[in-house]
């Protein structure tokens, strides 16, 4: 089948403004988005730039607005946008470097705002800290997190203000909060509790919708709003 | 350079769906609220204290069947989907029916508003 192509494109160097620039190409309805982009890129204009690097939606890199809608490019098939033109454009939110690519600085800064590694003082156990299954349970569904801002950059309340810090760094906060080997609850509660943290969030589930790892991001977010507001992790 | 940070329209053409929906409906619903209640006000003002045209013509317009009409689908909009929003906020754990909430959202909504809107219907032919 053939589609067609309608990227966002933006070069710094080129003095122009940003414009979309169509582009037709022969596809298989399995073929994927990013597989489109890199035909392109090889036959058509090697200056198109977007970043990738697993291929194979793990590493969180090719967070894309297509369709309208944040999606991994090396996930969406072309059979699953239902029509033969495509509009590819860079996630909203963040500065435009170029073409495809934002500059990710206040995401990651947001990300590790919330404290996003293991807390506890207490002295390690000799083999390992030991966790049941029911425990680990608790936080298994914020563990998939790949960091890829496709909630974060799907969020009016961060359209809005930059400084929120977004669907995912709480995610990652509860990935931690609930962790019963974990020690610094009661901080990542407080920085959370704060003018930029939970409270930004009106449930408006854009970020539920986006994820790529079909990860409970409200639901995430309830949790951590819940505890906040009780003062317990229960 | 990068390009400014800059999301304006864009945001709107989202397509964040039926919740995203959900919530901008909810905060027009909530602003026009607050126009309705001070229209009210000042209307009821104006009356009491000048009884002048422009009262009568505020009056007119705000008792208005189709203004009412306009006026109970937003107020009760707001209500059912702030209920829905605060039930999900105390409970977490019912976000993952989120759709379902939604549903009965309208499911109450629907039958509610018909209600009314049929009474008032009624009312206005009796010359109620
Ligand atoms: C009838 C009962 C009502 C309920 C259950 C209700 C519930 C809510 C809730 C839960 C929110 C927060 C939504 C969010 O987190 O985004 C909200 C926002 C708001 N409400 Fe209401 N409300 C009611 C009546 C009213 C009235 C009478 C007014 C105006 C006088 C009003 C004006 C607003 C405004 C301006 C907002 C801000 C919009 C926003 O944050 O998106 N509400 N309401
Ligand atoms: S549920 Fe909260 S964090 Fe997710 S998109 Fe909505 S406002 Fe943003
Ligand atoms: S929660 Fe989902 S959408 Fe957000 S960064 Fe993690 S994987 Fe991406
Ligand atoms: S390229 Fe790694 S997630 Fe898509």
């Amino acid at each position: 089948m053939e589609v067609t192509l309608k990227i966002f494109r933006y070069n710094p160097e080129s003095g122009k403004k940003p414009h979309y620039e169509k582009y037709t190409v022969e596809a298989e309805p399995t073929d994927r988005v990013l597989d489109l982009l890199e035909y392109i890129k090889g036959n058509f204009d090697g200056t198109l730039s977007f970043r990738r690097s697993c291929a194979h939606g793990i590493c969180g890199s090719d967070a894309m607005r297509i369709n309208g809608q944040n999606r991994l490019a090396c996930k969406l098939l072309v059979k699953d946008l239902h029509g033969a033109q495509i509009t590819v454009e860079p996630i909203l939110g963040l500065r435009v470097i170029k073409d495809l690519i934002v500059d990710m600085e206040p995401f990651f800064e947001n990300y590790r705002s919330v404290l996003p590694y293991l807390i506890n003082d207490e002295p390690a156990p000799k083999k390992e800290r030991l966790q049941s299954p029911e425990e680990r349970e608790r936080f298994d569904d914020t563990t998939k997190c790949i960091l890829c801002a496709c909630c974060t950059t799907s969020c009016p309340s961060f359209w809005v203000n930059e400084k929120y810090v977004g669907p995912a760094a709480i995610v990652t906060a509860h990935r931690f909060i609930f962790d019963s080997r974990d020690r610094g609850a009661a901080e990542r509660l407080k920085i959370l509790s704060g003018q930029f943290g939970v409270y930004r969030c009106h449930t408006i589930f854009n970020c539920t919708t986006a994820c790529p790892r079909e990860i409970e991001v409200t639901q995430a977010i309830g949790e951590v709003k819940k505890a906040i507001g009780t003062g317990s992790l229960e | 350079m990068a390009l400014k940070r800059n999301v304006g329209l864009k945001g709107i053409k989202y397509r964040g769906g039926g919740p995203m929906l959900a919530w901008a409906l909810h905060r027009i619903s909530g602003l026009a609220i607050v126009l309705f209640v001070g229209l009210h006000v000042i209307s009821s003002f104006f009356m009491q204290q000048l009884g002048s045209d422009i009262a009568t013509a505020l009056n007119t317009v705000y008792e208005s069947i189709y203004f009412q009409f306009i006026v109970i689908f937003i107020v009760l909009f707001h209500a059912l989907n702030g209920l829905r929003v605060i039930i999900l906020d105390l409970w977490p754990q019912l976000i993952k029916f989120q759709r379902e909430a939604t549903w009965l959202q309208w499911l109450i909504f629907i039958p509610t508003y018909g209600m009314t809107v049929t009474i008032m219907i009624l009312n206005q032919l009796q010359g109620g």
